[in-house]
């Protein structure tokens, strides 16, 4: 299960708090933005208002005198021409004169009161009132302000609005990361999951893919790769380490026998050499197949690589034909050759000619009498070694190529069934593949290497 | 032959001590690289023996000193060594010859018989002789009591290292390498066919057989 410790440690979490971060500073900057220009657009009108009255009284005290202006301005509160007016005058010693306002501290210039100051009751705050005062020649102080409620309130609700909006985008954009986290994370968790149960051994496990092809799709799509070729390279490994097991032991308990006749059965001096002799025989022929099996191995190390030069395949065709012409017929067997002169590859001649005496070899041991044979050399660069005997049924084509595998009628003639594996590293080691086809009737048997 | 053997697994080195003392050779030990290159520095010796892997100096670097030092003793590597470029390292350091370990005595006494005796300066033949048979390398041809033999290149090939190893037993492993320049164990009888129809052609007609076969160790050409 998932724990949520790791929910936020993930990182397309992290991912979606630092989105979510950016986007708050994003939505800050826009908002404080918006204030601004709304309430001072708000402001502005509504000190426009305030200064063309102002404007007004100060002619008329300045045409008209003071006490006419008091005297208009009284007009004005009992009949007002304009709601959310608010005046003020007081004389020199700042006492009230008259106004619809309490009080107003006797300052020039612009000022904001509360909205206890116009006389509203204690829950109405929104209705300040902002104005401007001036102190007249003579000592009059007047006051002219207007009922800022709609700035105060389009402030407030701006700010409101902002709050919450910001609180709602925070949210979700944690809910969004939480959610992708959490795919994410389930996943991650199916990765875990499968490389852990096959650790575990049980190596048939795949890592379920969505068929999105996306990041993690490919990455499952390539592990799942990975653990088919391990498993591969388990079955072969396991599958070589039994043969072994398997393969040398039939020997080795031959071995066994002979010796135990030999101390228990013998008679005579004469004997015991025969069953001795015998028995070296038999130990020879399991330093042989331990030997190929080193041989494989070297090559597949692939150290041989480093001495590839150019190799006369011509000539190698030539030598390994005009030897095993000779040990074909004794046989019972022809061998053909049809070899073009003057083919080249790149590679490890020692190898290539082990690799062309073992498929000669094979098709000599592994057919009945009267089979023709033919060994061709080919441009470009190919080894070819063909067959009209009973070839190898497809199914086991694949199979005939791996270490100690024998296919069941040649299970009774001698041999380490290393051979074709060994011609298989070799071919590996030369970046290529040995072909097996069918030869109508018969094997085919082609190796493509590397022209020069 | 006087030999001296460089080997520092006791088992070992005394299989080969008896097995050459048995033919009639006179055999010293040496159990280290240190020891074995003095001892190979101090006497003279008809061929010597090294193992590769050694205490004090491997076996590649006594070679390599000794052949720096203008010692021309032949020598044979006894090696568990058996990878691919293991010989053609050992031969390049100097030895004359590589056995891979484990090793059938006779294949080391045939190996040391034809390293100890062959010539130091092989002087350019157009004719190998052997009793009444006759090689001409010039013409590939082969002729025994005058009358021309019909020989196939492979057995002509065969016939001319058995000329030249001078009546000394060849092993199998032998012919393989220096006839066939195979470094591996043929899985059929490539030897045996050969040296069958060889023999067939060779002897045909006459009452001495002059290929003779050594069972379990090798064959030898009889004049």
């Amino acid at each position: 299960m998932l724990r949520s410790g790791r929910l936020f440690n993930t990182i397309s979490f992290r991912l979606a708090a630092l989105c979510a971060v950016l986007f708050a500073v994003i939505l800050a900057v826009l908002l404080v933005f918006t204030y601004f220009t709304t309430s001072h657009a708000l402001e502005d009108q509504l000190r426009a208002r305030v200064k063309d009255e102002f404007t007004t009284f100060s002619e008329e005290v300045d045409s008209e005198g003071a006490d006419a202006v008091v005297k208009e301005i009284d007009e004005r509160i009992v009949k007002p021409t304009a709601p959310g007016s608010y005046f003020f005058v007081a004389d020199s010693s700042g006492h009230k004169l008259i106004g619809n306002l309490d009080a107003v501290p006797v300052i020039p210039g612009w000022q904001k009161l509360s909205a206890s100051a116009a006389g509203r009751p204690a829950a109405e705050t929104a209705h300040e009132v902002w104005g401007q005062g001036k102190i007249f020649p003579g000592g009059i102080f007047i006051f002219v302000g207007q009922d800022a409620y709609r700035v105060v309130t389009a402030q407030r609700s701006l700010v409101l609005a902002y709050v919450w909006s910001g609180l709602l985008a925070g949210l979700m954009s944690l809910l969004a990361g939480l959610v992708l986290s959490r795919g994410f994370l389930h996943r991650i968790d199916d990765i875990n999951k499968t490389s852990l149960a096959i650790m575990q051994g049980h190596l048939k496990e795949r890592i379920p893919l969505r068929g999105t092809s996306d990041e993690i799709d490919r990455l499952s799509g390539n592990l799942n790769r990975l653990f088919d070729s391990n498993q591969a390279l388990l079955e072969s490994l396991k599958q070589v380490t039994t043969n072994i097991a398997h393969d040398l032991r039939t020997p080795l308990s031959r071995l066994r026998n002979r010796l135990e006749e030999a101390h228990t059965g013998a008679s005579s001096v004469d004997d015991l050499r025969g069953e001795i002799g015998a028995a070296i025989a038999e130990s020879d022929q399991l330093l042989a197949t331990f030997a190929a099996l080193l041989r494989i191995a070297q090559i597949e190390s692939g150290s041989r690589k480093k001495a590839f030069a150019r190799v006369n395949l011509s000539e190698l065709g030539e030598r390994v034909a005009s030897i095993y012409g000779a040990v074909a017929e004794d046989d019972g067997k022809k061998l053909g050759a049809e070899i073009t002169s003057g083919v080249f590859c790149t590679g490890d001649a020692e190898l290539l000619l082990q690799l062309i005496v073992n498929l000669v070899e094979n098709a000599i041991r592994h057919t009945p009498k009267g089979t023709g044979i033919v060994l061709r050399i080919a441009s470009p660069a190919t080894i070819e070694v063909a067959d009209n005997g009973p070839g190898i049924p497809a199914a086991q084509r694949s199979k005939v190529m791996e270490r100690f595998f024998r296919l069941e009628q040649s299970r009774t003639t001698p041999g380490s069934g290393l051979g074709l594996a060994l011609v298989s590293a070799i071919a590996t080691l030369h970046d290529t593949k040995v072909d097996l086809r069918d030869n109508r009737p018969g094997l085919k048997v082609r190796v493509a290497l590397q022209p020069v | 032959m006087k030999l001296l053997v460089i080997e520092d697994d006791q088992a070992t080195a005394e299989h080969v001590r008896r097995g050459l003392s048995e033919t009639g050779h006179s055999v010293s030990i040496a159990s280290d690289g240190r020891q074995g290159l003095e001892k190979a520095s101090a006497a003279s010796f008809d061929a010597l023996i090294i193992d590769r892997m050694l205490p004090e100096l491997d076996g590649l670097s006594i070679v390599k000193r000794l052949r720096a030092t203008g010692n021309h003793t032949p020598i044979l590597f006894l090696t568990t060594m058996s990878g691919l470029d293991d010989r053609v390292e050992g031969l390049e350091a100097g030895a004359d010859d590589y056995l891979v370990k484990p090793f059938a005595m006779p294949e080391l006494l045939a190996r040391l018989n034809a390293l100890a005796r062959r010539p130091h300066v092989s002087a350019v033949q157009t004719t190998l002789r052997a009793g009444e048979l006759e090689m001409d390398l010039l013409r590939r041809e082969v002729r025994r009591a005058g009358k021309l033999l019909d020989l196939q290149p492979q057995e002509f090939k065969l016939l001319e290292y058995l000329l030249r190893s001078d009546g000394r037993i060849v092993t199998k492993t032998m012919l393989l390498e220096h006839v066939w320049g195979f470094h591996f164990d043929p899985q059929t009888t490539v030897v045996e066919t050969h040296m069958s129809r060889l023999r067939a052609k060779l002897d045909k007609g006459h009452d001495h057989q002059m290929i003779v076969t050594q069972r379990g160790v090798g064959y030898r050409l009889v004049a």
